[in-house]
């Protein structure tokens, strides 16, 4: 059972890809769309320093701070070990839930690009990584993440059992900066199998302030995987093949059927080139996203209807949404319960005609008229309402006092990856987030930088930057 | 109250139920929180004690494994001013985090450390956890010997509650490795106790600590498996010390299915005993101690073979008579990770039902010497290897509990010779001795601790109910010698 020609494995062929990608297997589109996510997940990084999770992460990392060589987001003067870096950074990039999201669903670059940034200060002078290399290593990372949730039905839908991130991101990591680290395809391979078993949180710490430490743990974890490979550890190497009576990576679903990845001629199809991402335009959970659009129209609707929009002519508001447990909440109390809540981004939707950074502080999500327009709110699971990225809609119907009835519908919701975020959104969100912790010079230096990052001759800039 | 509609109502109660029903993680962290050092029972410190020597034996035999140096090479990348100690260094320490990686992965890395029932290797994740948080303490807070094994039963007794939750973990894993997901826990739930939390941040140190939770079996037979102790440790102090800092996390993650029931099949947790006269597991069931660093399926084995080994050559030696040997037939259960026919690393080696057969047919005996590469390549035991074959009666279940092994020799002239093992010597129904735990501690100590120093720690273990200040125990470890801190042993006098 244990003798399998190497080539043959779906193990090995991962490793093979990590290992021989070369910068020129980047298509163009490629290389636009990595670059924004880029760009958005520093963003989101930068304004999640001010969190008070990032606080404790920080306070924590702190005391192992010796062989700091590495940037965190939004602190100029301190630096940590490389992978604390990642760990903190990475808290930083989800402790709003404002970072991108991906088809099969998890949080790709959270997971990547803290590890890529911290790794890039710790290699020597004379062998930084330049920005095509960073940017290669940063796909390697995508597209090992998109690969592995390919593997199982399961993932194509919102998750109940494992937190994505936690699972594939970690992969992604291990395999990014193994990439950057310019691992032998034997270190790439077992990278992977080290990765593994530092891979998987359970969902239910989704909607609480331990989420965040998902992406954390996924980016840093990763990195130490690769780090360990690098110093010779071994694991098991057909961690990602099918081992009949002993779980490898399949242990984190019910239905796993691996297939190994095409090694790359002259042409490797990234799947970021089918699939492109979701940016968030306000920090919550990507599935409030529709209810939120939906809940804008219907609140147009009511003021060419009302003059204004009155919650005492309301009698009942229905939002209609897929079935998923984590998200559905008609009375949460913490920030983090908030962003994970159709009730409340539709009601805070309807009452302020937008969502935003602050919709989510103790006193927004405790104000009397959002909770009394809670209320109101009843949910309901029409069965075409599939808990699935791709397929999801929200329809919010308000139910007058008078009898009358408004409702909107959203499929697509702006910044979905049928409907892109334009050029000038993407930067508004990230000069908005950036802004907060960082001065101006500094936030227009980082948009250059990552414009440009195929000419940056050394990518460690980058990470100095923030 | 009135309510416009019956779905109000039904919300309304609900919540009520909610609020007014104990869940079980609340549960969990009252009794982390509540438990003192009256609830420890005499079996319970005797046993535990036993744990902790050999636990520690172990740890200091596996400094000096490949995968040791390696982790420690790695480690040194974190060094800072709070330090904790390397067992079996003088030269570095590391900050606590890392102490507890670097140690956990040192108790695993021969597969020799505990093993309990229903399945996990206990002590490994907890004990390199809290001694290198009792360093991390401020100098005038002392930390005593009692605290130490109070803190380190709670991690135990927690992980034994958990396994009890799902009916998959009575059998030998096969999706996930339990010390990954129960020793996390553990881990955290020590430490927590050792840091004095309250009981909100004994929950939310349990809740962190899942989403560090769960390494798939995979990795067993692997130079990666002793990571899996190493981290669980890490973990579990992580979790606790994020949980100390105010990190929340989900406060009902005993009880979901998408907490820790993420990791089984079937998951139905219950609440602890009340903490009047505490019935800890550990009093109801004793750990296994190993004679042999490697999987506990093979101890059986070990020990079949062996008798049967007497049966045929009494005095002489076996290899006179190899090739009249037709086939050797192991019967065992079937437990797919430790079938290995032929395997070529030391870790594949500790996991092969096979290669144990053999190498105690061959040697009378198993020992640390067993897994050495020239040992696991050589010839006649390679002659050996191709001559058996397992075999799984469906009547021998893959439970630590209930497994036997039945060894049968079947020679060209067409006798046959079996002989079986039902319970082998260390297994919790047949305890090793004192002498003999405390000859395998000498001999694992003193591959790298000066005899002053093993003369020290088995004193202060011994003692430890007694013991002061525990630094001393990590002194030792450091391989500081006894001569040195007479008067820091510190015993009380009061009560002997």
């Amino acid at each position: 059972i244990w003798k399998c020609a190497p080539e043959e494995t779906v193990t090995s062929s991962f490793a093979s890809f990590i290992h021989a990608v070369r910068p020129e297997h980047l298509s163009k589109i490629v290389r636009h769309r990595s670059k924004r996510m880029i760009l958005d997940s520093i963003g989101v990084g930068l304004v999640g320093s001010t969190t008070h999770v990032f606080d404790i992460a920080l306070k924590y990392c702190l005391l192992y701070s010796s062989v700091a060589v590495s940037n965190v987001y939004g602190k100029p003067g301190v630096k940590l070990s490389p992978t604390l870096a990642a760990f903190t950074n990475g808290v930083a990039t989800h402790s709003m839930d404002f970072d991108d999201t991906w088809h099969p669903a998890t949080h790709p670059s959270g997971a990547v690009l803290p590890a890529l940034l911290a790794a890039s200060q710790m290699l020597p002078p004379n062998s930084k990584p330049n920005g095509l290399d960073f940017l290669l290593a940063f796909n390697v990372g995508l597209e090992v993440q998109g690969r592995l949730m390919h593997f199982s039905t399961e993932a194509y839908n919102i998750p109940k059992r494992f937190h994505p991130p936690s699972v594939v991101g970690t992969m992604g990591s291990a395999a990014a900066t193994a990439k950057l680290l310019s691992l032998s395809m034997t270190q790439c391979t077992h990278a992977l199998g080290i990765a593994a078993s530092l891979a998987g949180a359970p969902m239910a710490n989704a909607a609480t302030q331990a989420k965040p430490l998902h992406i954390g743990n996924a980016t840093r974890l990763g990195f130490e995987a690769a780090l360990l490979a690098a110093r010779g550890m071994e694991a098991n190497p057909f961690i990602l093949d099918d081992i009949s009576g002993c779980s490898g990576f399949s242990a984190f679903y019910s239905i796993y059927q691996p297939r190994p990845l095409p090694t790359p001629s002259e042409r490797h199809e990234f799947l970021l080139e089918k699939q492109d991402i979701a940016f968030k335009r306000f920090p919550a959970h990507l599935g409030m996203h529709w209810v939120v659009d939906a809940a804008l129209s219907v609140r147009n609707l009511f003021i060419n209807y009302a003059g204004s929009f009155s919650p005492s002519l309301i009698r009942t508001i229905v939002l209609k949404i897929p079935v998923s447990k984590y998200i559905n909440r008609p009375f949460p109390n913490s920030e983090h319960e908030a962003r994970h809540s159709f009730q409340f981004n539709a009601c805070t939707a309807l009452l302020d005609g937008e969502v935003g950074l602050s919709s989510f502080t103790e006193s927004s999500i405790h104000r009397q008229e959002l909770r009394e327009l809670l209320h109101k709110v009843v949910v309901e699971h029409p069965e075409d309402n599939v808990a699935n990225f791709d397929k999801m809609y929200g329809e919010v119907a308000v139910l007058l006092k008078s009898g009358d009835i408004l409702t909107g519908k959203c499929d697509t919701f702006y910044g979905h990856w049928r409907k892109p975020l334009s050029r000038e959104s993407l930067l508004k969100k990230f000069r908005s987030n950036a802004s907060h912790v960082l001065p101006e010079e500094k936030v227009e230096t980082i948009i250059t930088m990552v414009d440009n990052l195929e000419n940056l001759s050394d990518s460690s800039h980058l990470a100095c930057s923030l | 109250m009135t309510f416009e509609s019956p779905f109000r109502l039904k919300q309304f109660f609900e919540s009520v139920i909610l609020l007014w029903r104990k869940t079980i993680t609340g549960n969990f962290a009252n009794v982390i929180h509540g438990l003192n050092k009256n609830h420890l029972t005499d079996v319970v410190i005797q046993r535990s004690k036993r744990m902790i020597l050999d636990t520690l034996g172990v740890g200091l035999l596996g400094t000096s494994t490949e995968v040791c140096q390696k982790v420690k090479q790695y480690s040194k990348i974190y060094s800072s001013d709070i330090s904790s100690t390397i067992w079996g260094h003088l030269d570095f320490r590391l900050p606590p985090l890392y102490a507890a990686f670097v140690n956990g992965v040192a108790v695993h890395s021969m597969d020799f450390d505990d093993t309990w029932h229903p399945a996990t290797h206990p002590s490994g994740a907890v004990l390199p956890a809290v001694m290198a948080l009792s360093e991390a303490f401020p100098q005038k807070k002392k930390i005593s010997g009692l605290d130490l094994l109070l803190a380190f039963n709670v991690g135990i007794e927690v992980q034994g509650r958990l396994l009890r939750f799902s009916s998959e973990a009575r059998n030998i894993p096969k999706r996930f490795h339990p010390p990954t997901v129960v020793g996390t826990m553990g881990s955290a739930a020590a430490c927590a106790k050792l840091l004095a939390l309250n009981q909100m941040k004994c929950k939310n140190a349990l809740a962190i600590a899942a989403s560090y939770a769960g390494s798939p079996l995979a990795n067993a037979a692997t130079q990666t498996k002793p990571l899996h102790i190493g981290n669980a440790a890490k973990h579990g102090l992580e979790a606790a010390c994020l949980a100390s800092q105010g990190l929340q996390g989900n406060n009902q993650i005993l009880d979901m299915e998408s907490g820790i029931g993420a990791f089984y099949t079937d998951y139905n947790p219950q609440t602890l005993p009340t903490l009047q006269s505490y019935p800890w597991l550990l009093d109801q069931q004793d750990v296994a101690i190993k004679r042999f660093p490697a999987h506990l399926g093979t101890h059986w084995v070990a020990d079949a073979a062996s008798s049967v080994r007497r049966k045929l050559v009494e005095n002489s030696d076996i290899l006179l008579i190899l090739d009249k040997i037709e086939k050797v037939i192991v019967k065992v259960p079937e437990v797919k990770y430790v079938n290995r026919p032929n395997p070529n690393s030391e870790h594949e080696a500790r996991h092969s039902f096979q290669f144990v057969a053999c190498s105690a047919l061959l040697d009378g005996s198993m020992s640390i010497q067993s897994f050495t590469s020239e040992n696991i390549h050589r010839p006649a035991l390679q002659k050996l290897l191709c001559k058996t074959q397992l075999e799984h009666p469906s009547d021998n279940k893959p439970s630590f509990e209930s497994l036997y092994c039945e060894v049968t020799i079947v020679l060209r002239d067409g006798n046959a010779i079996s002989d079986r093992c039902n319970t082998f010597y260390g297994h919790w129904r047949k305890p090793l001795t004192k002498q003999d735990v405390e000859k395998k501690f000498q001999s694992n100590a003193s591959e790298v601790l000066p005899a002053e120093a093993i003369e020290g720690i088995l004193e202060t273990v011994y003692n430890l109910e007694k013991v002061e200040d525990c630094s001393v125990l990590n002194m030792f470890l450091s391989g500081q010698s006894a001569r040195v801190l007479p008067e820091k042993l510190h015993l009380k006098h009061s009560n002997s």
